[in-house]
């Protein structure tokens, strides 16, 4: 069970890609796991064969579990452990008759051995394809059974394939056939109207999905952990309205590229704190919100966030939602973030108390754009009224790890640079 | 969709992609007023000009290495080879000059090289030669070979848009045997194999014109059911195609117009031979043009080339192994 984030602990198999004697390539998906930070896929970390699935589907395992084994010095057309179990090699046969004639000359074999080498020599002059060979271990069958219909009786993939279809009745290894339904039941349903004055029957609950539970565990986590204090700040953001219609992106990577400047000069809020160990990081690594609709939500990264112009900041927010929405998002993708910036303002809502991604300190909430009056002072000193787009940005921040008055620098930091943005 | 042959598929790309995009340009020898040798770009010096339809000296070395520094500085040139056999004279410049630039200085060669290649009309040993495996042994090139005039249109389009150095196999022996439905206006056609026909019992794995020798052996082959996979493109070669097939088919010929020795069909099979040993219900048989010289005379070419009844015999006596 591979490391899936700082925090993560263990790990679900959800489906099995690869079953047991399965060729698989390194890098190829072996399964697919689900953890509480990601869905996502396992790669097979060599070539080889799938000898061995430890963990079932539906298993939960703590991470550094080993899933399966994989025979790294198997060839493709190499049987497998399983054949051990089968019947013998037609060269162990022959090597088993062989002592009974000991340097005789085959013009004069022992009458007694006879019948025996015959029977091996019989075994050994049927050689199989791979592909028989395959399908012969994969359906149990013992080849010795089976007609060839190829040259001088050879044994075809046909041959054997109809061995398996004609055996399918008479049991063995073969899967029981699922007997049709004789009776279905009538699809109609009396509309509403039948029920009306009937005492009100609530509909069944189900179980909340896996990413629900999972967020709700870590959201509650996080609440009994910090110390979570939320403080507002609003800004003018007129220039920065300005400089992404000019770059043909949104206000997001913006906003995202002032707040990376005010964390490299306020390093304390870029930080993690976990138990008594507090950690300041000098690297930037953005989580970024991600909404999957009603499912739920995940938080990529953006790695090295600090090295990034605004519009290489967009490209990967881009890039990170979309394989997000996809569910293509890698381990890589998800974990040791640094800060995170949610972002749920492009519905119109106006302010929210964030809980913080643990164990990070700080997380940055960027509310709706909103056109406002607001007074401004102009060159001669005088004040007006003016229509301004404003935005709130709230930062909920951990009461252990820092103070109100340096939370409120850090947003008065973020508010200098948005509003002072040259494109 | 209108009806044309493999040879006015290829003029047809031609022309709707000069007319989408001004950075491309032909050259070649007597393309312009000519015609070309085989009317590809009949009527191209009238409509885009001799700036844009050049007319070159005899020189392949030349043509090529004029595309290149053409293609460094942001065209899009179309070379043509007057018989593939001639490419020979520019194969420095291919091979060590167009395939190398993207590595050792970064620039990418937005060329395509057509070759008119293949035989079976008595043109000998220099006119009817099929080179693509020497250009699948040098990297940084491409190497693509339609065996259908929609495909023909398809993968012209989808060369001259290809940032990489494209050889285009074009075999002279479709040009106006083939025929087909050519969708109008501009598309891409992938550099993926196709499935020309579905079967189970057997695949025969070509590309070109052994195409339609494939499908003409395995019609009616005694009831088997023949899958004809179409490669279209040798390099990037579809490997998850091929091995699909074998996965389902479990026995394969591989048929080759070029010469047996390491040939692209070669190739398809050491690959298979790798990587799908255990899906092998008998060898991998091959069928090719022998190492000699494509002769003049008839009946000896006839006897060299691959022909519908040694590919037929060849699927014959794998089935019955």
């Amino acid at each position: 069970m591979p490391q899936m984030g700082v925090s993560v602990a263990e790990g679900t198999v959800v489906e099995w890609r690869k079953q047991r004697g399965d060729w698989v390539e390194a890098d190829e998906t072996i399964c697919e796991i689900s953890t509480d930070k990601i869905d996502t896929e396992v790669p097979s970390p060599a070539s080889g064969r799938l000898v061995e699935v430890l963990v079932q589907v539906g298993v939960t395992v703590d991470v550094g579990t080993t899933l399966a084994r994989i025979s790294t010095d198997a060839r493709p057309g190499e049987p497998h452990s399983s054949e051990n179990h089968g019947p013998p090699a037609p060269a162990h046969a022959a090597a088993a008759a062989a002592p009974a004639s000991p340097a005789t000359p085959p013009s004069a074999p022992d009458p007694a051995q006879a019948p025996a080498a015959r029977a091996a020599g019989g075994r050994a002059s049927r050689r199989y394809s791979p592909v028989v060979q395959r399908i012969a271990d994969e359906h149990g069958v013992d080849l010795d059974e089976v007609e060839g219909s190829g040259r001088d009786g050879r044994v075809q993939k046909k041959d054997v394939m109809a061995h398996v279809q004609a055996r399918g009745g008479g049991g063995g290894r073969a899967q029981p056939v699922d007997e049709p339904t004789m009776h279905i039941e009538s699809p109609y349903r009396p509309g509403a109207g039948a029920s009306l004055g009937g005492p009100y029957v609530p509909p069944e609950g189900r179980p909340l999905s896996r990413m629900r539970q999972q967020i709700g565990e870590h959201m509650k986590r996080s609440q009994d952990t910090a110390a979570t204090c939320t403080t507002w700040i609003e800004v003018d953001v007129s220039r920065v309205e300005i400089a992404r219609r000019q770059l043909g992106i949104t206000a997001l990577p913006l906003i995202a590229r002032c707040t990376i400047g005010a964390l490299v000069e306020y390093p304390l809020l870029n930080a993690w704190l976990e138990g008594e160990t507090h950690t300041v990081h000098e690297q930037v690594n953005l989580g970024i919100a991600v909404a999957l609709g009603e499912d739920g939500l995940i938080v990529p990264v953006v790695r090295g966030a600090q090295d990034l112009a605004p519009e290489g900041l967009s490209r990967r927010i881009r890039d990170l939602a979309r394989r997000a929405r996809a569910r293509q998002l890698s381990p890589d993708d998800v974990r040791g973030a640094t800060f995170t910036i949610t972002n749920p303002g492009q519905f119109g809502s106006m302010m929210a108390t964030p809980v913080i991604a643990q164990p990070q300190v700080a997380i940055l909430d960027v509310e709706a754009i909103i056109k406002r009056p607001v007074v401004v002072t102009d060159a001669f000193g005088e004040d007006a009224i003016a229509t301004r787009p404003m935005v709130i940005l709230g930062l909920s921040w951990d009461h252990r790890a820092l103070d109100g008055a340096l939370a409120a620098r850090f947003l008065a930091n973020i508010k200098k640079r948005v509003e002072s943005y040259e494109a | 969709m209108p009806e044309m042959t493999y040879l006015r598929a290829i003029s047809d790309g031609l022309r709707t992609e000069m007319r989408n995009d001004e950075r491309v340009l032909l050259m070649g020898e007597d393309i312009g007023v000519y015609g070309g040798a085989f009317k590809v770009t009949d009527g191209f010096i009238e409509e885009f000009g001799a700036d844009r339809v050049m007319d070159t000296p005899l020189a392949e070395s030349g043509i090529v290495g004029t595309a290149v520094g053409a293609a460094v500085v942001g065209l899009r040139p179309v070379c043509e080879m007057q018989f593939a056999d001639f490419v020979s004279c520019g194969f420095d410049q291919i091979i060590n000059v167009a395939g190398k630039m993207l590595y050792r200085q970064g620039l990418p060669v937005n060329i395509t090289v057509r070759l008119p290649s293949g035989g079976g009309f008595s043109g000998g040993p220099f006119h009817s030669q099929n080179p693509e495996a020497w250009f699948m042994h040098s990297p940084g090139l491409k190497v693509v070979a339609p065996s259908t005039a929609e495909d023909a249109k398809g993968l012209i389009i989808a060369s001259i848009r290809d940032p990489n150095p494209v050889i285009y196999m074009e075999h002279k022996n479709l040009y106006r045997r083939v025929k087909g439905e050519v969708p109008e206006g501009t598309y891409e056609t992938p550099f993926r194999a196709r499935v020309a026909r579905e079967g189970d019992d057997l695949v025969v794995i070509t590309y070109g014109a052994m195409v339609h020798t494939a499908l003409e052996a395995t019609a009616d082959l005694d009831g088997a059911s023949i899958m004809v996979l179409d490669l279209r493109a040798l390099v990037p070669l579809d490997e998850e195609a091929i091995l699909n097939a074998v996965h389902h088919c479990s026995k394969v010929v591989v048929v080759d117009e070029a010469n047996y020795t390491c040939a692209a069909g070669a190739q398809v099979s050491a690959l298979i031979a790798e990587r799908a040993f255990e899906d092998l219900d008998g060898p991998i048989l091959r069928v090719a043009s022998p190492d000699v010289p494509i002769p003049f005379s008839p009946p000896l070419e006839a006897a060299v080339l691959p022909s519908v009844e040694r590919v037929r015999e060849a699927c014959r006596q794998l089935l019955e192994y």
